[in-house]
């Protein structure tokens, strides 16, 4: 289908007063089209975040984004800014703000090396954005959130001292270079914003809290999100990003536990059922890999945990959760695509030994990412 | 192409807290070069390197593990193969030099008894951020009588050292162990905590 009738298409389904959400994903399986923010709005569909009823949309995001203003102002606290009694940075009370305050920010210490470590070739992430939070970034510093994780050194000084009485003070001066660096008052860094949502999330989901690679799924809804190019939308892209980013979670949350990790619906099942897979669907790159004994530990673990964000660039990475977002059983498709990986790589895999079989699939050679979608659909019409 | 490029393979662990610069300490082993935009990493991740020691080809098989608490089921059963682990901490990082026993309780559960280990104390460039004394990292390693080295990934300081000695410590253990020899009967003293050399096979 030419572009612009794909285009069409999409703008046929996003106009209907109650979008069929079954079209909207046989479409979309196929790719959404980068232009006109229409992956955002498909996403936030496609996801379950935006009902399909459109007459609906204006009230919902107006309650979603005040409830996500709300989440802002109830955990990013700055404890001694109330006055509380008895409360201080020694308490040893459960509810004290201080001892929260503590406790929250060894959480986020992770998610600040994190997310100054999301997608480090493009610089999205580091560049400001269009609609920084206002209670945030106007409070003199008080409650950015990596402020409260920076190292703080005392300054010290080498004392020598000659003769004469003269003594000489030197005081190193030293600054370390920031590529993250933090932006002035009034501003802030699309990295900042995605380090409050992955924050938030930890603090209302304190049972799961922070896993890493939690950073790797938000990045690509945040960025589509972002760069909307209708700014009425663009302005909510945090707000909306963390709504699609926690049911998202909720699909894929078992990935990231690890007492779940032997269970039906963790990921050693999810590997294995990509190794059954892969069995059927070509047994002598199986049979190679069990004599190597290559496990699929070693590769597919990242690629399922992360939904392949890590193993290719961030526009492959878009295009391949179109088709992922849009699997009516989600994730099998996922495995289809692992699959799919692993067989168009079947010469080199089936001539190499442990070493240049797994640095193959660890560090996946760049290709024309529809060569391997289609691959995926064959593997998965073969299925009787 | 199955013909053997190589005389041993060593397979090495790295472990240590998310952040400490075990990707950038590999980085710079196997390709000499630095650089701060690394992802972390998500399970585990691997790079080959051959070294030459006394005259023998020895093929490194590095992996390198992801820090954080969530992955260390599928981290730790690396630990049973490795023959040599290096443990890595920020110098500028307080609580992952702490962290050091954690990760020495780790291997001592999941290692092998004979597995041959080093602590690496890195980011040793950035004095003016330091946190933890040389001192200090010298106390703990004499302590559990394992060596010890401060590193810097960025500015290429004792790396290439680092492995070196590992893989030679290797060496030693396994050149008494022709074929034959029972290697039970090879005992390492334990009690011996002050020599921070280790390896006393065969005396």
């Amino acid at each position: 289908m030419a572009y612009k009738a794909r285009l069409r298409g999409f703008d046929d389904i996003l106009q209907n007063d109650i979008i069929d959400i079954k079209k909207l994903k046989e479409l979309a399986f196929n790719g959404i089209p980068d232009d006109q923010g229409k992956r955002a709005i498909c996403w936030r569909l496609l996801l379950n975040y935006l009902p399909p009823e459109r007459a609906s949309w204006t009230a919902f995001l107006a309650q979603k984004r005040e409830l996500y203003n709300h989440f802002i102002d109830e955990m990013i606290i700055i404890p001694g800014s109330q006055c509380s009694e008895g409360d201080h940075p020694l308490s040893l009370n459960p509810d004290s703000m201080w001892q929260t305050f503590f406790k929250d920010n060894e959480v986020l210490l992770q998610i600040d090396k994190d997310v100054r470590r999301l997608c480090p070739d493009i610089s999205f992430f580091q560049q400001p954005t269009d609609f920084p939070c206002s209670q945030i970034v106007n409070s003199m510093d008080a409650k950015r959130l990596h402020r409260r994780v920076e190292f703080s050194v005392l300054k010290s000084a080498n004392v020598e001292r000659k003769g004469l009485g003269i003594t000489k003070i030197a005081l190193s001066l030293k600054k370390a270079n920031e590529d993250y660096a933090p932006m002035a008052e009034g501003e802030e860094a699309h990295w900042e914003v995605v380090e409050r949502i992955l924050f938030l999330y930890a603090k209302l989901n304190p049972g799961q809290s922070y896993v890493q690679g939690m950073n790797e799924i938000l990045g690509p809804i945040y960025y589509a999100f972002a760069s909307d190019p209708d700014p009425n939308y663009r302005e909510y892209a945090e707000a909306d990003s963390f709504f699609c980013f926690t049911n998202l979670m909720s699909e894929i949350r078992d990935f990231f536990i690890k007492s779940l990790d032997e269970t039906d619906c963790g990921i050693n099942s999810m590997m294995s059922r990509l190794l059954v897979q892969l069995k059927n669907s070509d047994l002598d790159i199986w049979l190679k890999f069990q004599q190597l004994e290559l496990r699929p530990q070693y590769y597919s673990f990242r690629w399922l945990t992360l939904l392949l964000s890590q193993e290719f660039p961030l526009p492959d990475v878009l295009r391949i959760w179109d088709s992922l977002f849009s699997d009516e059983n989600r994730f099998d498709f996922l495995i289809y695509i692992c699959c799919a990986m692993i067989i168009i790589l079947r010469n080199q895999l089936l001539s190499g030994d442990f070493p240049s079989c797994l640095k193959l699939l660890q560090n996946f050679p760049p290709m024309d990412i529809q060569i391997i979608l289609n691959k995926a659909v064959e593997l998965s019409k073969q299925k009787v | 192409m199955a013909k053997k490029t190589y005389d041993l393979l060593f397979k090495l662990l790295l472990i240590g807290d998310s952040g400490v610069g075990k990707t950038c300490i590999l980085f710079r082993f196997s390709d000499d070069a630095f650089t701060t935009t690394f992802i972390s990493t998500i399970g585990i991740d691997f790079k080959i390197k051959t070294v030459e020691l006394r005259g023998k080809k020895i093929k490194l098989q590095i992996w390198d593990t992801a820090g954080q608490e969530r992955f260390h089921t599928i981290t730790t059963s690396y630990y049973r193969g490795a023959m040599g682990i290096m443990l890595v901490y920020d110098i500028t990082n307080e609580k992952s030099f702490e962290n050091i026993i954690k990760w020495l309780r780790n291997i001592d559960e999941h290692a092998n008894e004979d597995v041959e280990k080093m602590i690496l104390g890195n980011k040793c460039d950035m004095e003016d951020k330091r946190a933890v004394s040389k001192e200090r990292g010298e106390a703990v390693a004499r302590e559990h009588g394992i060596r010890f080295m401060e590193t810097s990934a960025k500015a290429s300081i004792n790396i290439d050292r680092a492995f070196n000695e590992l893989a030679e410590a290797i060496l030693d253990k396994t050149a008494g162990r022709e074929p034959g020899d029972h290697v039970d009967r090879v005992t390492v003293d334990r009690r011996q905590q002050s020599s921070t050399t280790g390896s006393c096979c065969n005396k």
